[in-house]
Parts: structure tokens; sequence; C-alpha cells
């Protein structure tokens, strides 16, 4: 098998022999003015939080990235925990309690901490790593709109059943993060359906993730739990992902047969 | 291969702005604040103020997190960096969620479960800020931490730290095959570091609480890979502590680990 590195948060570290400094250090600020903020937004939407779903539902929509963000359920855009996050963080989103008061981004990191949301600070951290980066990021095995189930490729067998299952009472949107939540920490799990950016992404026809992103925890995957994900995945290719510090790194094992050379 | 600091006045602006005062300072302030972290996964989240915001960046603790609030700042600690400012300096509590704050060993045990080798390699965090130097991940060089003499703006990182565990086993499996030194030394050399091995010894206490971590030693050995070819008019020895060179003969398949110790 090969291990590939995909891509790092940092850039890599240029493979030459002569010394090089270290101009790949991570960036460091030496004085608070060096720090970058983001710039303040005129227009920003707003979603109510749902402590019960787990969900935000976006009642007011600006801006041009709801195409990609948020699922669709009874012409409602409901977003995940790590998606009100990455956009209360830029200050694209007001996110607002049961009474209309704007929830403070203390209170955003709590619910993350808290975990029940079916995401965890690190699943966060590649969530805005990969989106800032323009990549499209919707969680694994949870269809964009109720439509495009009947749409989606008979290839993802491994969800299938879960399609079913979503399809039948979507409503409930508890599922979705229960689905999260019940997996256990140790494991591989597939996390998220990663597409490459694409403006012309529509949530009724998303066509097949271009990776499926898988997490882990502390050990790098074994090779069973490798085979074990791919059969799932059938199909789509599979990289893993390993946050430390904050660094987000990808990585794919692909199986090679190497030719035989005269 | 000595400190390399950025730029001309460097050494000498570090030389007046010790890395031990701007730590007391910030341990002062944190105090004075009463400041708090909230856990979450394998971080600790701090929002601060603009001083300690300054604060924490001259000292390197932690990460900015970039986001559009104005007027307070937010920052990321790693679990090593979060532990020695709540255990050793005493300067941060942290807390769950739930607004629970957790005590010392609540804590050392969450860290523990989120990392095995956590015990170790805060002792070797906690044993290079104790000595005033500059500690920050290492993962992107393929080692634990980078250790720097005073802050990454002024000088480069000199050590690439690897951190083992003696007594129980190499718990972190680091350095156990030749091409594991190979693999290792050349990237610490591309990138112009010296490759520091920390063995961390438990004596025999383990690690059911905080408290164990006075027991443990570390032992500092640097390894080097010694160049025939290069050396052959340079008779310089390590100058100082316990070094271990590589001697890397004619034929590659023969190599020899050469333990000098000078004095």
């Amino acid at each position: 098998m090969e291990v590939e590195e995909w891509a790092s948060s940092s850039g890599g570290t240029s493979d030459s022999e002569v010394c090089v400094p270290d101009t790949n250090d991570e960036e460091h600020y030496f004085t608070s003015g060096d720090i970058p903020k983001l710039q303040f937004r005129k227009n920003i939407s707003r979603a109510h939080w749902d402590d019960e779903m787990g969900m935000a539902e976006v009642v007011g929509k600006k801006g041009s990235m709801w195409t990609t963000i948020g699922i669709v359920r009874s012409s409602k855009i409901y977003c995940s925990i790590e998606e009100t996050l990455f956009l209360a963080e830029r200050g694209e989103l007001s996110l607002l309690d049961a009474d209309d008061r704007s929830v403070p981004l203390k209170d955003i990191y709590k619910k993350v901490a808290e975990g029940k949301s079916g995401c965890c600070w690190e699943s966060f951290e590649v969530y805005r790593h990969l989106r800032s980066l323009g990549y499209i990021v919707g969680r694994h095995g949870i269809p964009w709109t109720v439509k495009s189930i009947k749409k989606k490729p008979p290839s993802v067998e491994g969800t299938l059943e879960l399609e079913v299952i979503i399809d039948q009472k979507f409503e409930d949107l508890n599922l979705v993060n229960e689905l999260f939540n019940n997996i256990r920490i140790d494991e591989v799990r597939p996390v998220f359906d990663v597409y490459p950016p694409n403006s012309k992404f529509r949530k009724s026809s998303p066509g097949n993730p271009s990776f499926v992103l898988c997490m882990t925890s502390g050990h790098p995957p074994s090779k069973p739990e490798i085979e074990d994900l791919e059969r799932q995945c059938n199909g789509i290719p599979l990289k893993f992902c390993h946050v430390e510090y904050g660094c987000v790194s990808f990585f794919s094992f692909n199986r090679v047969e190497l030719p035989v050379l005269p | 291969m000595g400190p390399r600091w950025k730029g001309k006045g460097s050494e000498g602006k570090a030389l007046a702005d010790p890395m031990s005062k701007i730590v007391s300072q910030l341990k002062s302030s944190l105090i004075q604040s009463d400041s708090h972290g909230l856990l979450s996964g394998c971080s600790v989240l701090l929002e601060v103020e603009t001083e300690q915001t300054a604060l924490l960046n001259r000292s390197c603790f932690g990460r900015p997190i970039i986001t559009a609030q104005k007027d307070k700042q937010w920052f990321q600690l790693g679990m090593e960096e979060a532990f020695y400012l709540c255990y050793n300096l005493k300067c941060l509590k942290i807390f769950s969620y739930d607004e629970c704050t957790k005590n010392d060993d609540e804590l050392w045990n969450y860290m523990k479960s989120k990392r095995e080798t956590f015990p170790d390699l805060f002792k070797a965090y906690s044993h290079l800020r104790t000595r005033n130097w500059v500690v920050r991940s290492g993962s992107q060089y393929g080692v634990d931490f980078i250790a720097y003499r005073h802050h990454p703006a002024l000088v480069h990182s000199e050590y690439a730290v690897l951190v083992l565990s003696g007594g129980d086993g190499n718990a972190n499996g680091r350095l156990r095959v030749w091409s594991d030194f190979q693999c290792t030394l050349r990237l610490c050399g591309s990138v112009a570091k010296t490759l520091l091995v920390l063995r961390i010894d438990k004596n025999g206490v383990g690690a059911g609480s905080p408290s164990c971590l006075e027991s443990y030693s570390v032992e500092e050995s640097t390894i080097t890979r010694w160049s025939p070819e290069q050396s052959r008019e340079d008779k310089t020895v390590a100058e100082n502590g316990t070094e271990q060179e590589i001697c890397f003969e004619h034929e590659p398949s023969s190599w020899s680990l050469q333990r000098t110790t000078s004095s």
C-alpha cells in the first residue's frame, strides 16, 4: 500500500538536501496587531438554534454560500453545528436563541465542546479547513435534499439502508445527529462527504463526492479498518485525516500494483 | 549547529527580553483576570483581552483563532500548553461545556484518555518550558515538539524533539529500526534542526495522578549523523552534554552507533 500525503494545513517541507530556513513554520504572531481580523459584514444571515434537533434552522438567507451549506428539508435549510460555527466565526451568520437574542460565539464553542450535535472540535477544524479552501463538505451519508435521495447513484450501497430511513421520516432530523453521536470515539469513521470547489454545485444533484473523509483518533487506521471502510463506501475514494495541535493532515492509502519492467 | 537568529538585532532583542520574564508577565496577567478556558476535544479555547493576546503571542502559547469578533481574541491551546498553564503555572482554570471547573486530577485523566502518551509528552513539554525554551508542536516535521531558544520571530527552532518512554518500553514506537533514524535525521537535517531525544523514565511510579510527574526523570540526548567525507579537516566534537553520533561508513549497509561523551 502506498501512503500519500494529500495536503497539509501549512504546506509541506521541501525535500531538499541543503539547509533551508524553516520558512514553512506556521504563522507566528509576535504582536497582537499581526493577527488578521475578518471583515465586518453588512449582510448577515440569521438562523434559529434548535436544541432538540442539534441543528440551526436558517430564517434569513444572505449571500451565495447557501447553495453549498445546509441540508434542505421541507423547503427549509438546516445547518449542522459545524456549518453554523463556521459561518458564525466569520461573522456571516447570527445565531439566535428562542427569544431571538444573538447567541455569542462562546456559547457556540460550548455546544461543540459538549459534543451532542454530532461534531467534536477536531471535526470542526477539519470542516473549517476544507470549507475555507472552497471545498463543499457535507456530513457523510446525509443527503443534501430529500429529492436527491432518489437521484443518488446506486453505487453508494453502504448508505442505501440509511437513505430509506431518512426518506421515511426525514422530518425527524434528530436522526442526523444520532447517527454521529452513536459512533464510538475510538474508531475510524467516515465523517464528511467532500466535493471539489464548484460554482455550479446543486444540492438537488450533487453527484458523487470526490472522496469520503474519515477521522481517526490517535492511531493510524489498520489494514482491516481501511478495507472495511472501502467496502462500505463502494468505489468512492477514501481519505483519512489526522488533527494535531490545530494542524490538519490528510492521507490516502492506495493499493497499487507495480508493473513488471522489461 | 548553534542558534540561527533571524536578522541582525534579534539576538540582542532576545537577550534584553528573556522568555522567563514574558511568561511570568503572562502568568500574572492571567491570574489577575481569573482566566478560564473551555475544554473541547483535544484543545482548550480561551477568550482574552488585548493585553493577554500580546502576552500569549510573545510567549508563544496557543494559536489565535481568526474570527469576526472584534473586542476579544480567541486562542486555541494544545493539551500540554493548557495543562502547563493550569498545573505548573496555576494561572488558568479549565472548565467543561457545563461550566464545571476541572481539577488537576480530572484534567490529567481527561488528557490521558485523549492521548495515551500524554504523561510522557507533558513531562517533556514542561521540562523544556521550565528551562524557558519555547515549545511548539512538531507535527510539521514529523516529531513531537520543536524547541526555540526564544520567540520564533527572532530565531529559527533549534531542536526537533522526540519523546521516548524509557523504563516501560518505547510507548510511542519511535526510533525502533535504523530506517527510522535515517528518516528522522534526513528530515531534521534538511530543515536545519538537531534531533533531541528526551527519554522519560517514570521510575515505576505510573501515571495515576499529575503528582507522579515529580518522580519522572528526563534524559536528554542529541542524535546527529557524522559524515566522514565532510569531516576530514574538522576535529570538533560535541560541545556539551551527551552526544550520540551515527557514523555512516563507506558501505551504506554498515551503520554504527557511537556514543561519545564529552566533558
